[in-house]
């Protein structure tokens, strides 16, 4: 196993190193000077265009400048952004990307559970009416045009029933006087998210191995009053009871791109269980599970659930990658100030440095998130793992 | 006569493959879906041909018709609600127009005149079967020229990707060795290069046509996840016994794998392609939608337009403008999927019924 993951890590970075030289190149590419719009600037000061033709050598040969891109991409210079002039793009970068990555594993988390969920149900109920219509309903938000779903959603939630804001991370109104600033609030927030969902996954491997269905449900419940009690006195005590107000200002408005982020996002999962519980269904041994008698539920759920959760498990590695590129989308429509938005705004406004950066991050992220899954589709699947081993 | 007995194989084998296709409900479903917009990407140049259409009035770009439309001129008050008028959104009503917006454009008016102006966009009528848009278009028309952008791209797209795929993924499982490996790696770095972004770079310093992104779509589909796939179907065939018969009967290499490998690896590679036209399709729209196309008429476009010129929060009261485009995108790739599933089943027999 260790030497796999060695491996893997090696490829990996003569991978990442490929990906920063094709970036760069791919920016070079981009006729006539590229960096010309920094000459146009009214806003930048000679110093700093001193210091990004130096950052960047750009009076050098092409060698040498994609050595000094990846020496600088190691240091986290990059230079300043050109329309945000004194800040520099990895201090946007780090403001934005806790932001990105907040809406998205929590969308990530919840859209697979869903879509396995309802996956399963859809291969047990095979030919009932229900299951048509579900199946139906999962192609349409699989296929369906997400940034005008997205709006449709905007408009009826947000508009329509004003039930939700129009978008937006805040209502500036309420932070007038707020003795905290946003991101503290919304470090909070994270970790707060974090600590809860590492309890609440805690409460379900503790409870996995209760043999009896009922009993187990009943530990889960218990378990789950526990954690929403722990919250509650979390939240009205000490310095968390002042920053209640502002931390949920900002929870209401992840409401609405969550859901529907993972309205859309479940089907992929959903319709995948579904072939592989089906394929599941037609083997022998559950067969043998029903002639010796099994309840129903735990034939589902303990017998054909648990093998067709590898393969689903493969694609929403893949789906990761995807989901990423879709935070581009959701965050331009709900106005998110996250790294997607941040991606489209450099490149519509022609701010190099700044695109530069965020592609190279988008990459890195892209790139973690495919080793880790590699890494436990290789533990998952004892094929591979016993294949790794000799 | 040996012609004339492939001849007969293949025709046997596109009839079965049909009956069992012609089962699955999903798949026909989908196909009836993707040949109605076939027919309605073929039919606008048709009715162009035969001056059924008139091209000033009906071109998706260019063409211009207004609907005149006469009004009662009305005084709208300050204070609601009133007895007519429940808010403020209540008036003027559709078929009156506010005084006081005429006399800011300087016409002279009395309450209760009849005005006669233009309507843009104007509603579904028996000439504009989906009504105009704000620039007195014709909408069935901008949906015809975009299924016919939808086709042009997704089509080439899939060729492109899956032609790629399919000799590097039977290249890969029989050559192996370094070919292999490189090809894998390759794929890799393909997967996790983020493709939005990446085509957001491309797009800010090249004019992007259709047939430029089709073919950096395919590309970057054809190197990517679906070589691995096809290199382990490509795998089990080669292990079988019919490709040791032709290497023992002396086949040279090139020949085992053109006439032996690649045609059992085909079904998968034409399954891949179905599914590869959903996201070509889909991509073209979300790039247009952002505005980083350089093409003139396509659904994407059509959901921009009205999102920047406002019409998106006006709900249904504009619906022509919006539901039509949204919905053309998401029933071809929906149709497209849908006859993956349906192929899926036929290739796959493991997913039959019985």
């Amino acid at each position: 196993m260790l030497v796999y993951t060695i491996k893997r890590f090696f490829e990996m970075v003569i991978v990442f190193f490929l990906f920063l030289v094709i970036s760069y190149l791919l920016f070079n590419a981009i006729p006539g000077n590229a960096f010309s719009s920094l000459l146009l600037n009214p806003l930048l000061p000679p110093e700093a265009y001193q210091k990004t033709i130096e950052a960047f050598g750009l009076d050098k040969p092409l060698f040498e400048r994609v050595q000094l891109y990846i020496i600088n991409f190691f240091k986290g210079d990059f230079g300043y952004s050109y329309t945000y002039y004194p800040r520099t793009p990895i201090d946007l970068i780090a403001e934005r990307l806790p932001r990105t990555l907040m809406l998205f594993s929590i969308v990530n988390v919840v859209a697979f559970y869903t879509g396995f969920l309802v996956g399963k149900i859809l291969a047990w109920r095979r030919g009932s009416k229900s299951e048509t219509w579900i199946t139906i309903g999962s192609v349409f938000s699989y296929t369906v045009f997400y940034p005008w779903f997205a709006l449709m959603m905007l408009w009826f939630f947000g508009y329509k029933m004003d039930w939700f804001p129009l978008g937006k991370f805040l209502v500036p109104e309420k932070w007038y006087d707020s003795p905290y600033a946003s991101d503290e609030i919304f470090y909070t927030l994270i970790l707060f998210t974090t600590i809860s969902s590492f309890l609440l996954f805690l409460v379900f491997i503790f409870t996995r191995n209760i043999e009896s269905l009922q009993k187990r449900r009943n530990a889960r419940l218990f378990g789950l009053i526990i954690l929403a009690s722990l919250a509650t006195m979390y939240w009205t005590n000490g310095e968390a009871a002042l920053k209640r107000f502002y931390a949920a200002d900002i929870a209401y408005h992840m409401i609405l791109p969550t859901f529907t982020v993972t309205l859309v996002a479940f089907a992929g999962t959903a319709l995948l269980t579904r072939t592989t519980m089906m394929e599941v269904l037609k083997d022998d041994y559950i067969l043998t599970a029903r002639a010796k008698g099994l309840s129903q539920k735990r034939i589902r759920d303990r017998h054909a659930a648990r093998t067709a959760l590898l393969p689903v498990v493969t694609s929403f590695i893949f789906t990761i990658i995807t989901i990423i590129d879709g935070s581009v989308l959701t965050e331009s429509i709900f106005s998110w100030p996250g790294m997607g938005q941040l991606i489209l705004e450099a490149v519509v406004q022609e701010d190099i440095p700044l695109a530069m950066a965020t592609f190279s991050f988008i990459g890195i992220l892209a790139l973690i998130a495919h080793f880790i899954a590699d890494i436990s589709y290789a533990f998952l699947d004892p094929r591979i793992r016993i294949k790794a081993e000799n | 006569m040996e012609n004339q007995n492939v001849d007969r194989d293949v025709k046997a084998a596109i009839k079965k493959n049909w009956r069992l296709f012609k089962q699955s409900k999903i798949g026909i479903t989908g196909l009836v879906i993707v040949i109605f917009f076939g027919f309605l990407a073929i039919l606008q140049p048709l009715l162009f041909l035969t001056n059924i259409w008139d091209e000033a009035t009906y071109h998706p770009v260019v063409g211009y018709d207004a609907e005149k439309i006469s009004r009662t001129v009305v005084e709208c008050p300050d204070q609601y609600p009133t007895k007519e008028y429940p808010t403020r959104e209540d008036c003027p009503r559709v078929d009156e127009v506010n005084i006081r917006y005429l006399k800011a454009f300087g016409i002279e008016a009395e309450v209760g005149d009849s005005y006669e102006s233009n309507v843009q966009p104007a509603p579904p009528s028996s000439r504009h079967l989906l009504g105009t848009d704000s620039l007195g278009r014709d909408i069935f028309s901008q949906i015809m020229e975009g299924s016919q952008v939808a086709f042009l791209l997704g089509l080439i797209s899939a060729i492109i990707g899956v032609g790629i795929s399919t000799l590097l993924g039977t290249a890969a499982a029989f050559y192996g060795g370094k070919l292999d490996t490189y090809l894998m790696r390759q794929s890799d770095l393909v997967l996790m290069l983020p493709t939005l972004p990446f085509l957001f770079i491309i797009s800010a310093f090249a004019e992007l046509k259709v047939w430029h992104l089709a073919i950096v779509l395919g590309t970057l589909g054809g190197l990517g996840g679906t070589v691995i796939t096809i290199k382990s179907q490509a795998l089990q065939v080669k292990v079988k016994p019919f490709v040791d018969s032709a290497r023992i009967t002396g086949g040279s290499k090139r020949r085992i794998m053109f006439s032996h490998i690649l045609p059992n690896v085909a079904p998968l590679a034409l399954l891949y392609m179905v599914f590869s036209v959903t996201g070509a399709i889909a991509s073209e729209s979300v790039l247009s939608f952002l505005g980083l196309l350089n093409i003139d008429m396509s659904w994407g476009i059509m959901i921009y337009l009205s999102q920047t010129e406002g019409f998106i929060f006006t709900g249904l009261k504009y619906w022509w403008l919006i539901i039509p485009a949204g919905l053309a995108v998401t029933l071809l790739a929906g149709g497209f999927y849908l006859v993956g599933r349906g192929l899926d089943d036929v290739f796959n027999p493991r997913l039959r019924r019985r």
